[in-house]
């Protein structure tokens, strides 16, 4: 939504036609001999032997898997292996013109890939460079290994170093590029520009174009790509990375020094199997993949088909896209055509294609036509190249030797250092600022008229009799929010904020009133409708080494972003033995009103994942708190919101909510109320009705319910509620999730497992039915009442004298709900 | 060198005492003579002095616990010394994490669980209930329970140690439940379970030196009721119906007579008073003439009374009495009950004129305070019929899917049938259930 353009029915309704350029297709046909002068010597060779280092490298592991051994060396890896031999062409013609500036993020198939992106940086990066790299990375223990042995040059060093921290890796050893976290299919080495690969197809679509957004709006050089295959154009989170990285408000709205598509190259590597599905012909509608560029914007993402078994045409073509990209008229979609002879895995028999097929992109495998070209060009002789044919042999055998002995190299001891993996999951870190200078903002932060609203408003929820202020006159949980977000803006250069109508609407629930006066377009967008690429985007802006804060309008539309929440925000800390650092808030608002696709409380599945910090405040002071906290922090954090009480006062805290920065540790539960009968604990909104209940039990049984508002789920904090269960033996557990599965039940079950001998009753829970949400007007059949939770006690922990139940608490009620299944 | 300080043996027969009072707490100096606990026998209570010096470096009992005789119940030493040698067997070391503890706690219940009584096997109790009362020696055996489902919750539990329903930590591994206890607090004792169980066998050799029965003649009042009765079941066809109300609103208005009615003179309100009173005014409907009237002349005249004349029947040491309350369908619910209260008392007292025993229209006669739930009173002659009220039980009925306990007071109206028939009788009981169900309507109405 933009006033600034104007949707004009005169135009709009004008008879004409949409014209597409022509789309080159293997335009590029020279040789070595017709590039002579254009290459150095050393440069030409040096491709060759990249691609060679590339094909030993996963010969090796090729051997491993299916023969058990390498060069007499027996070794067993049990771990995945995605080979891409006969893709060492493109994976070297890509990296010849990126330096460490350049990121790529890459895929399931990716050893050459960063083989070579690292190769190309050794040969870019100066000796103290890649010695201060070298030293530094994870407290020198790769190179400690590798440096035992002479080396002429500091990049011969550096080879060894790169291919025994990929291989280490590979094998799950601690001195690997990522501890031996990430394995195969993960490894990356971030200082050679090399960022994480994914095991999920088309995975860092998304996240690639978050990195390009990061390298706009911080003004950072390089550009970045995305490695993926043929296959991940099926997948819609890369569709919507396609379609957001060229958004039309890129050149048409955001400010003159931060316009155009983002520097970020889509490089398909297509290899013509998605595993087994043929893509072309077969599984896609593309025919020719390179077409897919020309429905996403008008410069048809400067798409077109190279051939990627000759490593000049690869060359030739990122030199020309590279360029296109720095001066912001990206993004760029390219069709890397290429052939992989292995199989998807080891199991693979390659039963979906013919031996003739393999046979015949092998009889033109690259490495020998580009050695005849060399020879025939009279680059080098044949005794030339067979001596670096036995180096890259020897440098290969030596490094392998060393990444499998257990002594050099061992694993993470996991029964020595039990905690070790436990201690990575999260970063824990409190950084105030990613950025660097002074915040980009629109005006003061004492002009901005929301500020000056809210200074007007009670910062208490009740007045001096006890008399609710009214909803106008509050300051309101919606407000706590704001405050701590703009306060955050106004510090951290490097904080964006996008998602779904945030600018100009101000957000569907008006937190974001205010921001769109304070900021310029490029820290605050209106994403497209695309969840995936909202979250992907925003965890490849962190591993960048920004900070971002992105929302999904309803809890509801998690599922469209269910591998971005749950396979990369939760999990690239860990992943990485924490060399990336995923500070990105992610604001999740559960409905109500709305029916049953517009009011869930899915708190279960985020808090299931492990990696994510999860909270849900209910009260203005917590929610400005904790905004605050997920907003310094470094972890992913999951912050759910309640649409019914973003209007409430401040009830609890005395004094009000402050008007000056302060913060609420996550993992610290609040007892709103103190008893000393019964233990209410709450998730989220239901705080309020719990009250009600209280209240009741109060004035009707003379019972003093403690009330405990759980505010964080992950972490939780068991300690404040196993006190009060000690106290009062009786825990009642309240959510507005649906019973099954909820995180609630998780509460119920620790706690009879650590405090059985305390209860004087089962923690009972009182959540939604399992049940879609009705329609507003029967809500109350469906979302737990006051009425409820006095019917739980009444019936599962101590008689009410007197009470009139209104719902069914028997045990038969509840065998015949299980049974059938809700 | 560390010392532990027992709890001391206060005669043979004490097999432990309780704590009351610590007055020191652990990290705390201690000089000689300093006081150190407080504790009590069934008989005396004593004070503890410390007869080492140094530091109270551990504490293995908390007050209320009750400590066999001689065992450890602290240490003094200096910081630093091991303690763990003198815990007590079953107790962890005192610096030991509450976690800690827990272990040997968590065993022992299977003791006192297995060991107490059949009933006690099914019995549901909460995990805190049962910690509480191992912790404390509750006597389970004699535990009701007032949770969810009969379960017993820690207030049971609580409740017999109140009552000072414990066993002692020597008698529990041997108590099999049920006995009295005679020990400190009334708790059971290793002498309880000594004692024989003879009382049944004590009874039988000692039955065959007296004589089978003994004679007494029938008092006059005793000879007059008798005939009285007879006289009445053998010239009438009397038979009985009985229904139930649902008590709730005449036992709000009666506490709260009994709780704010003294200042109007109210506050003794009976039940039966409000009962009476809800009689009177139904009997008072010219629709049921039929039960406030007499059948007299053989059987051949009905007379009919303009108001109720309210006999209640009264038991006194002599036996059986009913005087008349006159005209009692015109008094307000506070007359009645005060002329209801000066008839007995006069009954009870032997001033009862004569004359009030005679004249009424229909009788109440109310034998719920003893308990009877149902019964067939007899009609006075020449009455036509006479209400037995009988004792509050605990129903149920179905509100919402769901049993809800209510109240239940019983009424059974025995009447002549040769006054009047079934139908006009049932319709005079159910209208009665309607007034006592809506009493404060039928106070209103005046």
């Amino acid at each position: 939504m933009s006033k600034q353009l104007f949707v004009d029915p005169n135009e709009l309704r004008k008879p004409g036609y949409v014209r597409f350029q022509d789309i080159p297709v293997n335009q590029y046909q020279k040789k070595v001999k017709d590039e002579l002068g254009n290459f150095t010597k050393e440069q030409f060779i040096n491709i060759y032997r990249d691609m060679l280092i590339l094909r030993e490298f996963e010969t090796m592991i090729n051997l491993i898997k299916k023969t058990g051994e390498y060069e007499g060396i027996a070794y067993n890896h049990p771990g995945p292996a995605h080979l891409s031999m006969g893709q060492e062409a493109a994976a070297v013609g890509e990296a010849f013109h990126l330096d460490t500036n350049d990121f790529i993020f890459g895929s399931h198939r990716a050893h050459s890939d960063i083989l070579a992106k690292g190769l190309s940086a050794i040969a870019k990066l100066s000796d103290e460079e890649l010695l201060d790299i070298m030293e530094n990375f994870l407290g020198g223990s790769a190179l400690a290994v590798v440096e035992k042995h002479p080396h002429d040059s500091v990049k011969d060093l550096a080879m060894d170093f790169l291919l025994y921290g990929a291989m280490s890796e590979i094998f799950a050893r601690e001195t690997g590029f990522n501890r031996g976290l990430g394995g195969s299919m993960h490894t990356f080495f971030t200082p050679f520009g090399i960022y994480p690969n994914n095991a999920i197809v088309g995975g860092s679509g998304t996240i690639s174009m978050g990195a390009a957004l990061y390298k706009r709006v911080n003004r950072k050089p390089g550009i970045v790509v995305a490695n993926i295959g043929d296959g991940s154009l099926g997948r819609g989170p890369v569709l919507e990375a396609l379609n957001m990285a060229g958004m039309g408000q890129l050149t048409h709205l955001w400010r003159e020094d931060m316009r155009g598509g983002l520097p970020v190259l889509f490089n398909i590597f297509n290899n013509h199997y998605g595993m087994g599905g043929q893509t072309s012909g077969e599984t896609m509608a593309f025919d020719i993949l390179a077409r897919m560029g020309a429905g996403f914007n008008p410069n048809q993402m400067h798409a077109e088909r190279v051939d990627g078994f000759n490593p000049l045409a690869v060359i030739e073509a990122y030199s020309r896209k590279k360029e296109i990209l720095l001066k912001g008229e990206g993004p760029v979609l390219l069709d890397v055509m290429t052939y992989r002879f292995a199989g998807h895995s080891p199991s693979d028999s390659s039963s979906y294609r013919t031996e003739e097929e393999i046979a015949a992109w092998e009889a033109q495998d690259p490495l020998v036509e580009f050695r005849s070209q060399l020879i025939e060009a009279g680059v080098a002789t044949e005794a030339e190249l067979d001596q670096v044919v036995a180096t890259v042999k020897a440098t290969n055998l030596r490094n392998f030797k060393l990444s499998i002995d257990d002594n050099l190299s061992p694993h993470m001891d996991l029964k020595a250092n039990p905690d070790e993996v436990a201690d990575m999951m999260f970063t824990n870190g409190r950084v105030e600022s990613f950025g660097e200078g002074e915040s980009d903002v629109n005006m003061p932060l004492e002009e901005n008229p929301r500020v000056k609203a809210i200074a007007r408003k009670e910062r208490f929820g009740m007045d001096a009799n006890g008399k609710l202020v009214p909803k106008n006159r509050v300051y309101q949980l919606r407000d706590g929010l704001f405050e701590a977000i703009i306060d955050r803006f106004y510090k951290d250069p490097s904080l964006v904020s996008y998602g779904e109508d945030v600018r100009d609407w101000g957000g569907a629930f008006a937190v974001y009133r205010g921001l769109t006066e304070a900021l310029p377009y490029h820290r605050l967008f209106n994403s497209p409708i695309s969840e995936s690429a909202i979250v992907g985007s925003a965890v490849g802006y962190a591993m960048a080494g920004g900070r971002a804060l992105v929302e999904l309008m309803y809890c509801d539309f998690l599922g469209c972003a269910g591998d971005e929440v749950f396979n990369q925000m939760a999990k690239w800390q860990a992943m990485s033995a924490n060399v990336i650092k995923l500070p990105v808030t992610l604001r999740v608002s559960v409905g109500s009103k709305y029916g049953a696709q517009h009011s869930q409380d899915w708190t279960a599945l985020t808090a299931h994942i492990p990696g994510l910090k999860v909270v849900f405040p209910a009260s203005p002071y917590d929610a400005k708190g904790m905004m605050a906290t997920a907003l310094v922090g470094t972890d992913p954090v999951v912050f759910f919101e309640s649409q019914r009480i973003y209007d409430v006062g401040e009830l609890f805290h005395e004094g009000g909510v402050p008007a000056e920065y302060y913060e609420i540790p996550f993992g610290k539960a609040d007892v709103k109320r103190p008893g000393k009968d019964i233990t209410i604990l709450t998730f989220g909104a239901v705080l309020y009705r719990a009250i009600e209940a209280a209240d009741t039990l109060k004035e009707k049984y003379g019972l003093e319910a403690e009330i405990i508002d759980a505010r964080s789920l992950v972490p939780f904090d068991y300690d404040t509620v196993l006190e009060s269960v000690k106290k009062t033996g009786r825990l009642v557990i309240v959510t507005d999730a649906c019973e099954r599965g909820s995180f609630a039940s998780e509460v119920a079950r620790q706690v009879t497992e650590m405090a059985f001998d305390e209860l004087d009753a089962p923690p009972v829970v009182v959540a939604s039915k399992n049940w879609i949400t009705p329609a507003h007007e029967l809500e109350d059949a469906f979302f737990p009442q006051p009425a409820w939770i006095l019917d739980a006690i009444d019936a599962k922990i101590l008689p009410l004298p007197g009470h009139v139940r209104v719902t069914n608490q028997t045990l038969n009620q509840k065998l015949i709900n299980e049974r059938k299944g809700v | 060198m560390a010392v532990p300080v027992i709890m001391p043996r206060q005669g043979n027969t004490v097999e432990s005492c309780i704590v009351t009072e610590w007055f020191k707490k652990p990290g705390d100096p201690v000089a000689l003579g300093d006081k150190l606990f407080s504790f009590e026998t069934d008989k005396a209570a004593f004070e503890e002095k410390a007869q080492a010096e140094g530091t109270l470096l551990a504490v293995f009992f908390q007050e209320g616990d009750d400590v066999p005789c001689l065992t450890n119940v602290c240490v003094i030493g200096k910081p630093g010394d091991d303690v763990s040698a003198f815990a007590p067997e079953g107790m962890a070391p005192p610096a030991a994490q509450e976690a800690e503890q827990a272990e040997p706690k968590a065993a022992a219940p299977e003791q006192v669980i297995a060991a107490v009584a059949v009933d006690s096997l099914n019995m549901k109790i909460s995990p805190r209930a049962r910690a509480l009362a191992e912790r404390r020696g509750a006597d389970l055996s004699k535990v009701s329970a007032t949770g969810p489902e009969g379960r017993v919750i820690a207030r049971d539990v609580q409740k017999l140690i109140d009552e000072g329903l414990v066993v002692s930590p020597a008698a529990r591994a041997a108590y099999q439940g049920g006995l009295e206890g005679t020990g400190l607090g009334g708790r059971v004792s290793l002498s309880d379970l000594e004692k024989p169980l003879s009382a049944p066998a004590e009874a039988a050799p000692a039955a065959a030196a007296e004589p089978e029965f003994y004679t007494e003649p029938m008092s006059n009042i005793r000879k007059v009721i008798a005939r009285s009765m007879t006289n009445s079941l053998r010239s009438m066809a009397q038979l009985t119906h009985s229904l139930t109300f649902d008590a709730t609103e005449i036992q709000k208005m009666r506490r709260l007579f009994k709780e704010q009615g003294e200042a109007m003179g109210m506050n003794r309100i009976t039940l039966n008073d409000i009962i009476m009173f809800a009689v009177a005014r139904t009997l008072a409907i010219p629709e049921f003439r039929a039960l406030n009237a007499n059948l007299i002349d053989d059987g051949k005249t009905m007379k009919y009374f303009h108001h109720v004349n309210l006999g209640m029947a009264v038991d006194t040491e002599r036996g059986l009495m009913v005087p008349t309350i006159m005209h009692a369908d015109t008094l307000s619910l506070k007359d009645l009950s005060e002329k209801a209260k000066e008839l007995a008392t006069a009954c009870q007292g032997g001033s009862i004129n004569p004359d009030l025993l005679t004249g009424g229209s229909f009788t109440v006669s109310n034998l719920g305070t003893l308990g009877v739930e149902s019964f067939t009173p007899v009609i006075n002659p020449p009455q036509t019929g006479i209400l037995g009220v009988c004792s509050i039980v605990t129903r149920v009925k179905d509100v919402n899917g769901q049993a809800v306990p209510y109240p239940a007071m019983g009424l059974c109206l025995t009447y002549d049938h040769q006054a009047l028939d079934g139908a006009p009788a049932s319709k005079f009981l159910k209208t009665l259930k309607t007034n006592l169900e809506n009493f404060t309507l039928l106070l209103a109405k005046g």
